[in-house]
């Protein structure tokens, strides 16, 4: 998937990425890397039609020079409303918002909710590490309670986002949740997302093994026994997180219902 | 035989690749490089499938597996 | 970019207009067509006719859910390829600052309009000039910006219009610094055809030659030439301090220094390229009233009153650009007066960069404030009169 990085420019070379060893960013970075060669490779869609958004954050970072594609490192939990700036002048464009659980949930959380409401076609792929990474692990929207982080020294007092069943609400046509140890399936998710004519959600639950002094493989190992596939089971299962596909309906997309507007009054 | 490439300029050590190689194709180097990673070498590449499993999951795209056509296995 | 809807274009001719209506329009003929706006006193008319007309002309309108969003809408446009605007007031500017700094520094042609109304907090409703210490400052950094200061309905056609050359030009955001009296009065416009309006569209690296491996997105100039999405460049867009490739890594003073003069100095030592200003009864003038935006339409006829009624050998000028500050320009044209006045609708704000720029060319600088309410033809005279008679 290299050739979809710039490894070095005339300033000279970027990699190897600045994430920390065994980021899970780095690892979303490269699922999506092996569904966007898959869609380039199966419904002839030109490198040059998509665009990577990403907002603040270590997720954010995934953007900001290393990508051999039309990109921007953007704002803090704006990259949704650039994301929908950028469809309202090419409604041809795919874009892909990397965003991650502060970001979107946060800062970002008035744009998310909104850019499902609309439908916009856009995908989104929150890496989930549950808390603010870059700026040194303080709690987030999406930290369990308890969990004691630099701004929760005595314990998280808040309940955390269920950032799927949000989307749901909003409104979003496709809603998957899946970890950095389910490589395939997330693949697959995302590959799905792209493709998806609306507004798509993709959560994967990623580690972030210097916050959470745990190595990375240890890490994965956790991420693969405290979720459970909601194909396995319709109940919650205490203590573990559900992950699977959620929602995958269709609904008319915002640039296209505009379109109709267009077509009748410009005529 | 299908042999693996590291890339140890952009190897962190992280050793996810390891430990997702389910026929134990490659383990971990016992000594550390200049950077501080042990990095991930070649154990018996005669287990090696050829999934490429461990460049799917690699958060560095250090890593890669030279398919030997030659002596293609059949699963 | 092309205009296939010419039919929906006003017709050229004379129109009777409100302000916020000819804003709308002049976005339209300078190639607008991506508008994105939020609900806010005084400034939603434009939003209204942004959305009944764009639709017609091939153009797309979003009502965002803050105006956080609605200006950050215009980046993602700008970058996919499209001229983009949104109109706020006051309060809503303030939320747009971190917008602005961002498309300062990626170097982004977009167009912000702010209907200034009353400060600080909600203020009021009415009108005011509270904001153009903002429309320099509020964005955080360092960096330049463009700011214009339209006075009539016609104004306000025409200076979208400009805005839109000088962001595409320039690479920058600009800022249209209206005001309510002027985005609600209403008044006869000059509509040109399309064919005698002058548009200026950003500069490409394909029209240089540039091919995508070539290609540095803040490169080649002092004004990189700005390649768009979708056309196979590859273009990384970030506001982290970077080189002119766009990378980012292995920091040093000296990138950190180029980077950013250069995208200060790119407007900064281009200002006589930029500014205008207008001038009247200023040959050999004893006196000088400085004024901008819907001031000026009332201080001329102060002006006027005091030359004629008075005798006072008074003389007039209108700052066009407030942004920026035409200091050279404003000491070419004043050499020696005794008393400058500056009415404007705060409690002195433009007053200062102008005492910066004549302060060794007059005897005297003195405000006439109004706050709220636009001054009167006598409130400007009364304040002339006490000083000079």
């Amino acid at each position: 998937m290299l050739k979809y990085l710039k490894e070095r420019g005339p300033s000279g070379a970027r990699l190897p990425l600045i994430l920390c060893p065994g980021c899970g960013a780095g690892q979303v970075l490269n699922y999506t890397l092996h569904a966007v060669d898959k869609i380039i490779h199966e419904d002839g869609i030109r490198k040059e039609d998509l665009a990577f958004i990403s907002g603040v954050g270590c997720s954010a970072r995934l953007t900001s020079h290393y990508l051999n594609f039309d990109s921007a490192w953007t704002l803090h939990g704006r990259a949704l409303a650039i994301a929908t700036g950028a469809l309202l002048a090419n409604p041809e464009l795919k874009v892909i918002v990397f965003t991650g659980d502060g970001d979107v949930a946060a800062i970002g959380g008035n744009h998310f909710i909104h850019a499902c409401r609309r439908n916009i076609n856009v995908t989104i792929l929150c890496v989930n590490n549950g808390l603010y990474g870059m700026t040194g692990g303080q709690v987030a929207p999406t930290t369990p309670a308890g969990i004691e982080t630099t701004t929760t020294p005595y314990g998280n007092v808040e309940a955390e986002f269920d950032l799927c069943k949000l989307a749901q609400t909003a409104g979003a046509t496709y809603i998957a949740r899946w970890t950095t140890a389910h490589p395939r399936q997330t693949i697959k998710s995302i590959t799905k997302a792209i493709r998806k004519k609306g507004a798509a959600f993709v959560e994967i639950l990623s580690q972030c093994p210097v916050h959470n002094k745990t190595s990375p493989v240890e890490m994965l190992h956790n991420l693969k026994k405290n979720t459970v596939s909601i194909k396995k089971t319709k109940q919650s299962e205490k203590g573990k997180i559900r992950i699977g596909e959620f929602c995958d309906i269709t609904r008319p997309e915002w640039t296209a219902k505009y379109q109709h507007i267009i077509d009748q009054y410009s005529r | 035989m299908n042999k693996l490439h590291i890339n140890p300029g952009y190897c962190k050590g992280c050793l996810i690749c390891v430990e997702n190689c389910a026929p134990k194709a490659i383990k971990a180097a016992d000594k550390i490089n200049s950077r501080g990673y042990n990095l991930p070498i070649e154990d018996d590449m005669k287990r090696c499938s050829g999934c490429k499993l461990c460049e799917i999951v690699c958060p560095d795209f250090a890593i890669t597996i030279e398919i030997d056509e030659t002596n293609n296995k059949k699963k | 970019m092309t205009h296939p809807q010419e039919k929906h274009f006003l017709k050229p001719g004379v129109h009777y207009l409100q302000g916020s209506q000819a804003c709308a329009e002049g976005a339209i003929m300078a190639g607008c067509r991506v508008y994105a706006g939020y609900p806010i006193t005084p400034a939603s008319e434009i939003m209204e006719h942004a959305a009944l007309r764009f639709p017609k002309v091939g153009g797309r309108f979003i009502q965002m859910e803050d105006e956080i969003s609605s200006a950050s809408v215009l980046l993602g446009a700008s970058w996919a390829g499209a001229k983009a605007m949104t109109a706020t007031s006051s309060p809503g500017f303030s939320l747009m600052q971190e917008v602005i700094s961002f498309a300062i520094m990626t170097e982004t042609p977009l167009v912000i309009v702010d209907v200034q109304r009353p400060g600080p907090g909600q203020g009021y409703i009415t009108t005011s000039q509270e904001d153009v210490m903002q429309a320099r400052w509020g964005h955080h950094g360092e960096g330049s910006i463009i700011a214009l200061s339209p006075s009539s309905v016609q104004e306000m056609f025409e200076f979208t219009i400009e805005a839109f050359n000088l962001a595409e030009h320039w690479r920058s955001p600009v800022l249209l610094m209206a005001e309510e009296t002027v985005a609600h009065m209403r008044e006869r416009v000059r509509v040109p055809s399309q064919r005698q309006i002058k548009i200026i569209n950003r500069k490409k690296p394909q029209d240089l030659g540039i091919t995508p491996e070539q290609y540095l997105p803040y490169g080649h100039d002092t004004i990189p030439p700005m390649a768009n999405w979708g056309e196979g460049y590859n273009v990384n867009h970030v506001s982290l301090v970077h080189y002119a490739d766009g990378k980012i890594t292995q920091y040093n003073p000296e990138m950190h220094f180029e980077n950013v003069r250069r995208v200060q100095q790119k407007i900064e030592n281009n200002i006589s390229k930029i500014a205008r200003l207008e001038a009247k009864f200023i040959e050999g003038c004893r006196h000088l009233v400085i004024c901008y935006g819907s001031v000026s339409r009332t201080a001329i006829e102060a002006v006027i009153e005091a030359r004629e009624e008075y005798g006072i050998d008074i003389g007039y000028l209108k700052l066009i650009t407030l942004w920026p500050f035409p200091e050279e320009q404003l000491r070419k044209v004043v050499k020696k007066v005794d008393t400058i006045f500056v009415p404007e609708m705060n409690l002195g704000m433009m007053k200062h960069p102008i005492t910066e720029a004549l302060r060794d060319r007059c005897k005297k600088i003195i405000a006439i404030p109004s706050l709220g309410n636009l001054h009167a033809p006598e409130d400007i005279l009364d304040s002339i009169c006490k000083e000079l008679k």
